[in-house]
């Protein structure tokens, strides 16, 4: 997941920051962070320890001619050379500062320098930097819709000469399918994938199988009670449940609809219901009658869910969901993971509220079968980087089968499962009693998810959209606020140029398939 | 309408009646008080309790009005770790830079136009103009300069745009001050030979000390509160606390323990400056238009 | 400094010296960049155009045109409007209720005026945490009183989210007037007051044709500051809806910070920016003029 990853933007300037820097922090320099201690303090010390030991028992020795090795033996003759890299803010960047770089560190002598960068940021900074002549990164954390715009603007290197010569090619193959259709842009790879973001539907799984619910439910609906696959159904169940519990506090769903991400669920039932970004002519079709009916029900779905849930984001759903008061939630990977109470008890997850429903919950891909792929990372090589084949070797070394493996079971890991290695790591299987069903839930989600709309301009089309959302949510006429959004989307293309942002949508819908549109 | 009048209007005869009508004007004011009182203190109440309660008491339906366990201890730590307190220190150290810088520079600026009115009436508006415009409009070209100077998201960048636009406070403020010192005890120091900047520095200064200070704590005061200037112009190096602020609150986060804890950290300081400075508040907050 | 004791010879040599600094300051930070951003505004500058072409009047004219502009510019001047006018009335309640002789009024003055002094964004934040529709007080309170829960969500309902943020405002800038008119108010030699009710002026007459004209020249000029403030306004309203639901609450800082900052539409920006400080320049001169006139008086 990244969205709530990012979101820790809020998060855990680390324990690291807080001790490195009781010195006041009068301009850090970066040759600080750069020799930020890799063995913090305090508790931190000792999950370092143990996930580097986890490492050190699994990726020694590499696979001879595997990717890793092969990057490593690359890396090597860089030793002593700094890369700079930027990773979004907070927790996701425990990964690198804990474990990635220090380990990579100490294959290879190259010496990784994490920048932090909270997740908007790390578009802006990248393409300010290329405009102003660059220099400053190496390696490039980045959102896959936003790969048009860096490729087109020349911020990232091609990187198909590198995976020719570097990669071992079987490993092209285990990245799933799905995100290894994300990689290219023009017919140039431009990025490697490294998290698998995509939309979980949890549910309650005592809920659904209480013998009381199923028989009133049978007598209200005449059907059993089971895990909704359609938006209505999902829309019966909810409202049952919340009927049944609201004098509790309970409620049978509950989705984030604050401002800000809210267009990635209606990317979602949009598709699912048929619906298409752009007309032949590239006008905007988001106001079409099946993108109206998605918004109104999005807006009716909104009556069985929590009081004040127009104003809930991440934190909200998550605080009722692991307090036991949420009959179903859609949202990102890592909290199946922290439902069960793994890695809650590391310094790092200390934010996140004890979990009531371990044991009890259950996995499936959201209603209408498709789940959205929802924002995600990649990383990429710095057009201006003076160390490109050192950068590419580290990204290669991360998202190789052998240490991508293990840095999806750090216990704070924020990056999901996304190779066929990580789906099938008997393993993470065992990291709690149904960690398999989570797995394959998570390869279905990636085999039949809706990749978000990446073309250039991405991120205004979905700001126009989620001010048209949060608008209906408020009671504009859905139709109305739609209209306006499409304008908005029409200027927006005009802007950039009709012609080319039609070549650019047909290239994605190509290359994404039924990933685009089911 | 006041007591004074009710107590002039009233004749003389109706004495027993205007005590009557004396303790009803009283206990109508004390009720308008107590209300006022109540409405302007709730929300410092409000969120002094969060900065005492755990993410699961502050997120509970009914809202709990008193924590069961008063402990900042936990969301202290939390704001330790996320880097809340080092935003703090940086908000301290910009804002202290930014207004000494300032009040230097300020003051020189200011007694030259006390004394000698250079420039004019216009070029003293000229200077007090900058205060009004738009920070997002003043942001902007900044943000345009600081990314060629390369300048965004360092402490030399935020405290030289503090201290730019705390200017048109400070000289303008210092203007009247230094206009309140008669010019007599600067001339006969200078029959002595001082130099302009000694005659400033041991003379002027110390005579208008108290609008310098007074002017000083308001010029922090509105460097600790800026948000959009530094929520252009920060990035990972200086953040500040108002920036930090924001990351607690959105889509992805909703942290107000933490939240809680840095706002309460972060005005105490300023709600003790302002009782100190009490006196000069009105005269701070409109230019000395009103004394 | 080049300020030595020579500069007796002509007591106003240096003068020039020492508003240098100042005004160097100024100009490189504040007026330099405001130029430069004149030139950018007649060009196409954007994330994907780095290098930006000539193309005249185009984002002016674009501005003039742009519904969500106009959108913001109205939502502007509804806060100026309504938190001014709720301010100075209140404000000056207040202020009536407090002057005068009144026990303990050294201790209820300053704990009146805090509000002013907090930063906005914090105010902002903490009004949010009140309006919370399940874990604030503010719904809760109002359920006690009516009996049954109350399920507002004040800030993303269009019928509640203004005033939301006019209560908020409100709280935050009420004592500003209250202070700057009970300045005012204390100002007023209290014999003109008394010569009025000797006269047999009723408390209404007292006020409307004594206490108001005399403390009108206070009051315009706290009611300009205000205006000019509320027109910048952005930390409370980011803090409690960052201008939704859509663009309901979206004011002119709002909006020009989010076509800049996150879609850098850097000339569409500069155009915009351009076209606000030339609305708010013909303000700043009617306040100049204000306080001249205010400044002679006191003199």
């Amino acid at each position: 997941m990244n969205a709530p990853k990012r979101i820790f933007a809020l998060s855990i300037a680390s324990a690291i920051i807080a001790t490195a820097c009781a010195v006041p922090p009068a301009a850090p320099p970066p040759a600080a962070e750069a020799t930020r201690p890799a063995d913090p303090v305090g508790k931190i010390e000792g999950q370092a320890e143990q996930v580097a030991a986890a490492a050190v028992m699994t990726a020694m020795p590499p696979k001879p001619g595997g990717s890793a090795a092969r990057a490593i033996e690359l890396a090597k003759k860089y030793a002593g050379v700094t890369l700079n890299v930027t990773w979004e803010a907070g927790l996701q960047s425990q990964d690198p500062l804990l474990f990635s770089a220090p380990e990579f560190e100490r294959l290879t002598g190259v010496k990784i320098n994490v920048i932090e960068t909270p997740f908007t940021e790390l578009f802006s900074k990248a393409v300010a930097d290329h405009q102003a002549g660059g220099g400053a990164y190496d390696v490039l954390n980045f959102a896959p819709t936003w790969l048009a715009d860096l490729a087109d603007g020349g911020v990232l290197e091609p990187l198909d000469a590198y995976i020719e010569q570097h990669m071992d090619k079987n490993d092209l193959s285990d990245l799933h399918s799905t995100y290894a259709k994300y990689q290219q842009w023009k017919g140039k790879t431009f990025g490697l994938w490294d998290d698998g973001d995509v939309f979980v539907m949890y549910y309650r799984r005592d809920w659904f199988e209480d013998a009381k619910n199923k028989e009133d439910f049978k007598a209200k609906y005449n059907r059993d009670l089971a895990p909704p696959k359609t938006w209505q159904e999902w829309d019966e169940v909810c409202s049952f449940f919340t009927e049944r519990g609201k004098a509790n506090n309970e409620y049978g769903c509950a989705i984030q609809r604050t401002a800000g991400n809210t267009y990635l669920w209606f990317y979602e039932q949009f598709r699912s219901n048929g619906g298409r970004f752009f007309d032949a002519d590239m006008k905007a079709a988001i106001n079409s009658d099946i993108g109206v009916k998605t918004l109104t029900d999005m807006v009716n779905a909104n009556k069985h869910m929590p009081p004040g849930i127009e104003k809930w984001g991440f934190v909200e759903v998550l605080q009722a969901w692991m307090d036991g008061k949420l009959g179903m939630i859609i949202t990102w990977p890592p909290i199946g993971r922290w439902s069960e109470g793994y890695g809650l008890e590391s310094k790092q997850l200390e934010w996140v509220p004890k979990t009531k429903v371990a044991g009890k919950v259950g996995y499936a891909v959201s209603p209408g079968g498709h789940s959205e792929l929802a924002v995600g990372f990649m990383l990429g090589v710095s057009s201006n980087s003076k160390n490109k084949e050192a950068a590419y070797a580290f990204i290669q070394w991360l998202t190789s089968p052998e240490i991508s493996g293990q840095r999806v079971k750090i216990p704070f890991a924020l990056r999901d499962p996304y190779r066929m290695s990580h789906f099938n790591d008997p393993e993470y299987a065992k990291l709690w009693p149904n960690a398999a069903e989570y797995l394959k839930v998570l390869q279905e989600g990636a085999a039949t998810g809706l990749a978000d709309l990446g073309i250039p301009g991405a991120r205004e089309y979905e700001e126009a959209l989620d001010r048209a959302i949060t608008a209906a949510y408020a009671g504009t006429d859905p139709k109305a606020a739609l209209d306006k959004a499409a304008e908005e989307w029409n200027a927006i293309t005009e802007r950039i140029g009709v012609e080319s942002q039609k070549a650019a949508y047909e290239d994605w819908q190509k290359r994404l398939g039924a990933n685009a549109y089911p | 309408m006041t007591t004074r009048a009710v107590e002039s209007i009233a004749p003389a005869a109706t004495r027993p009646r205007r005590g009557r009508h004396k303790a009803r004007a009283y206990a109508w004011r004390y009720a308008l008080i107590a209300a006022a009182l109540i409405f302007f203190s709730f929300p410092a109440f409000w969120i002094t309790t969060i900065a005492f309660k755990s993410s699961s008491e502050y997120f509970r339906n009914p809202p709990v009005w008193i924590p069961a366990n008063p402990n900042i201890a936990q969301n202290l730590e939390k704001v330790i770790r996320t880097g809340g307190l080092t935003a703090i220190g940086n908000s301290l150290i910009v804002t202290v830079s930014a207004t000494a810088i300032a009040l230097v520079v300020g003051t020189l600026a200011a007694y030259s136009l006390a004394r000698f009115n250079t420039g004019g009436n216009n070029f003293a508006f000229w200077i007090l103009s900058q205060r009004f415009l738009p920070p997002v409009s003043v942001v902007f070209p900044v943000f345009l300069l600081f990314r060629v100077l390369r300048w965004v998201d360092t402490f030399h960048g935020l405290i030289i745009l503090y201290a730019t636009f705390s200017l048109p406070f400070v000289v303008w403020m210092m203007r009247s001050y230094i206009r309140e010192v008669p010019v007599e005890v600067e001339e006969s120091a200078q029959v002595d030979g001082a130099s302009r900047l000694r005659t400033i520095v041991s003379i002027t200064l110390p005579l208008a000390s108290p609008g310098l200070i007074a002017t000083g704590i308001f010029t922090f005061i509105f460097n600790w509160n800026e948000f959009l200037f530094a929520l252009v112009l920060s990035r990972t190096n200086v953040i500040t606390y108002p920036v930090k602020l924001t990351s607690y609150f959105g889509p992805e986060s909703a942290f107000w323990g933490e939240a809680a804890t840095v706002s309460l950290i972060a005005t105490l300081p300023v709600v003790i400056a302002t009782l100190l400075m009490q006196r000069y508040l009105a005269t701070g907050l409109t230019l000395g238009a009103v004394k | 400094m080049t300020l030595r004791p020579h500069a007796r010879k002509g007591r106003h040599s240096g003068k020039y010296a020492l508003v240098a600094p100042a005004t160097m300051m100024i100009l490189c930070i504040a007026l330099f960049p405001l130029l430069y951003s004149v030139v950018v505004s007649f060009q196409n500058i954007d994330v994907r155009t780095p290098v930006g072409t000539f193309v005249g009047l185009k984002n002016y004219f674009d501005v003039l045109r742009d519904a969500r502009f106009w959108n913001a510019l109205g939502n502007t001047a509804l806060i100026m409007t309504v938190c001014v006018t709720a301010e100075l009335v209140l404000g000056f309640i207040l202020a009536q209720t407090l002057i005068g002789p009144l026990p303990g009024k050294r201790f209820i003055t300053p704990l009146l005026i805090l509000p002013v002094v907090i930063a906005p964004l914090i105010v902002g934040y903490t009004w949010r945490m009140l309006w919370d529709t399940q874990y604030g007080p503010i719904s809760q309170v109002l359920g006690w009183i009516a009996g049954r829960p109350v399920e507002i969500v004040w800030l993303a309902n269009p019928a509640t989210v203004w005033p939301a943020i006019f209560i908020t405002e409100i709280w935050q800038w009420t004592p500003f007037m209250f202070l700057v008119l009970l300045a005012g108010l204390a100002a007023i030699n209290p014999e003109y007051r008394e010569a009025a009710e000797i006269d047999g002026a009723s408390s209404w007459q007292v006020l409307r044709f004594v206490t108001l004209p005399l403390v009108w020249p206070v009051m315009a000029v706290a009611i300009l500051f205000r205006a000019l403030d509320a027109f910048k306004v952005f930390d409370i309203v980011f803090a409690l809806t960052n201008g939704g639901p859509g663009t309901m609450t979206e004011t002119v800082s709002l909006y020009a910070y989010s076509v800049g900052f996150r879609n850098f539409r850097i000339s569409y920006m500069a155009a915009l920016t351009l076209i606000l400080i030339a609305i708010v320049s013909v303000a700043i001169t009617v306040l100049w003029r204000r306080m001249s006139a205010n400044q002679e008086r006191m003199a």
